[in-house]
């Protein structure tokens, strides 16, 4: 039989401290937004002389990919039946803003889900987009992920390295053969996914 | 007749593979319930319920833990109840983490069961003639954490008659820890080397080496055996059929309700339950019988 010993409450108490220091942590440190808080940042409204920037997210190709989608995926919610989740969008332009930033900003202001690694924890230096709208890499076939075009063109490294211009045009593309199907000629493909 | 112990080794291992299987592939929560409930039935049966208190506490604590560790590393998932410094704190993850830890747990618990049921001896028996290093590193890897406990609670005592490392204060407490712990990692290697010695030189793997067990397969082994394979037979179709089917994320998965689902459940229900109904009923007979002398 097991041992006897009076300190079998001590590992509870391990647990119990462990969880009092993270509440403690969060409760300090943590800034607590509600839904509504963290949505409702307000963008200025667009004026004759204001300089803008467009946007727009489609995921087009998953529509010809259909059977490689992940099967909880399939959905009108994740995936709009014309495929585009953002129709391109004109948006106030802020100085030294980067591709990254736009986007961030824009799912903000769109409750559209988007999730990304940060520039330090990537090994190129520059975020990676993981996946907007549950639509994540991989989800799709091996292949598959996001991308963008600045201008119509792959600029080929990392969205925060990116700084747009005033009157730029940024579209998000989601590809299911590492840009192959959506027109990326770019040799290293696959240099620019971090992986 | 000694309760689910009893049973042929095999029938022992047979169940506790099953079981591991089916709760470490599913995430399927009325699944992992049942298999966590028949588990605790064990786990009473063995132990007792008053010893088995502080843990169902500490398993209470570490599922609390996880379900609230895991949304702050993991922002994935629709329903977002709230942001915390930016990041979406959201329903799905939260139930993952409570899930992955219920899964841990089950594990933890069956396990802990089993260092009682599936002893070394049974081990050494399954695996010895076909298998004989993997028997021996089986039956030496299950009966590791609890021999350690008992050997760190011997030095321990040992330390404390000699009047050294006892005093209150934090320095030789730690002290006392420290040597403790020293000398047991010491003991365990050489215990271990002394273990595999002494085996080799029983001749243990040898060709034509006979060995006495008591082990028989009998009737009941047979038909406990049968019954095992029907009711996971049942379970696995209804996984195979995709009915057990669960994901997380984005959004939880629905829960199936149907009549069909419900054979399903019942069937891992009752399977979950074989070892803890056998132990309590044989503990109950006992009792009965000897009250009656």
């Amino acid at each position: 039989m097991r041992t006897k010993s009076g300190n079998r409450w001590k590992k509870s108490l391990v647990l119990l401290a462990a969880l009092a220091v993270l509440i403690l942590f969060f409760g300090i440190f943590g800034k607590f937004e509600t839904v509504d808080e963290f949505y409702l940042t307000h963008m200025e409204d667009i004026t004759a002389d204001t300089e803008v920037v467009r946007i727009s997210i489609n995921c087009k190709t998953i529509l010809y990919n259909w059977s490689r989608l992940d099967k909880q995926l399939r959905d009108e919610k994740y995936v709009p039946a014309n495929g585009v989740i953002l129709p391109e969008t004109a948006y106030v332009y802020r100085k030294g803003d980067t591709a990254f930033d736009l986007l961030e900003r824009v799912c903000r202001y769109n409750r559209i889900e988007m999730e990304y690694r940060g520039a330090t924890e990537t090994g190129y230096g520059s975020a990676y987009i993981r996946g907007i709208n549950y639509l994540n890499e991989r989800s799709c076939g091996e292949l598959s992920g996001w991308m963008f075009k600045v201008n119509g063109e792959f600029p080929g490294v990392g969205c925060s390295s990116v700084v747009l211009q005033p009157g730029d045009t940024v579209e998000w593309i989601y590809t299911c053969d590492l840009g192959r199907d959506v027109g990326n000629t770019y040799n290293g493909a696959g240099a620019d996914y971090g992986k | 007749m000694r309760g689910f112990q009893g049973y042929h080794p095999a029938i022992l291992f047979l169940y506790y593979a099953l079981l591991l299987l089916l709760s470490l592939l599913t995430m399927q929560p009325v699944l992992l319930l049942c298999s966590l409930f028949g588990a605790f039935l064990l786990y009473a049966a063995l132990f007792g319920i008053r010893e088995m208190l502080p843990d169902l506490v500490f398993y209470a604590l570490l599922f609390v833990l996880l379900a609230v560790i895991n949304p702050l590393v993991v922002h994935d998932g629709e329903t977002v109840l709230f942001f915390l410094n930016g990041k979406a704190i959201t329903k799905e993850a939260i139930a993952y983490g409570g899930a992955g830890s219920l899964v841990m747990i089950t594990v933890v618990v069956w396990s802990a069961c089993y260092t009682e049921l599936l002893t070394t001896d049974k081990i050494l028996f399954l695996f010895g003639k076909a298998l004989p290093k993997l028997g021996l590193i089986l039956s030496m890897t299950f009966r590791f954490i609890p021999l350690f406990q008992k050997q760190a609670d011997r030095i321990g005592q040992v330390q404390r008659t000699m009047g050294l490392y006892n005093g209150k204060n934090l320095k030789q407490r730690f002290g006392g820890a420290y040597r403790t712990f020293d000398s047991l990692l010491t003991w365990s290697m050489e215990n271990s080397i002394d273990t595999a010695d002494a085996m080799k030189a029983r001749g243990y793997g040898l060709r034509g080496r006979s060995s006495f067990s008591v082990f028989r397969f009998r009737l009941r082994d047979g038909k406990m055996l049968a019954l095992m394979l029907l009711l996971s037979g049942i379970v696995l179709i209804g996984a195979g059929k995709g009915n057990m089917d669960f994901y997380f994320y984005p959004h939880l998965a629905e829960i199936e309700t149907g009549a069909e689902a419900f054979v399903y459940y019942l069937a891992m229900l009752l399977l979950c339950c074989i070892p803890g109904f056998c132990e309590w009923k044989e503990s109950l007979s006992w009792n009965y019988l000897k009250s009656k002398i």
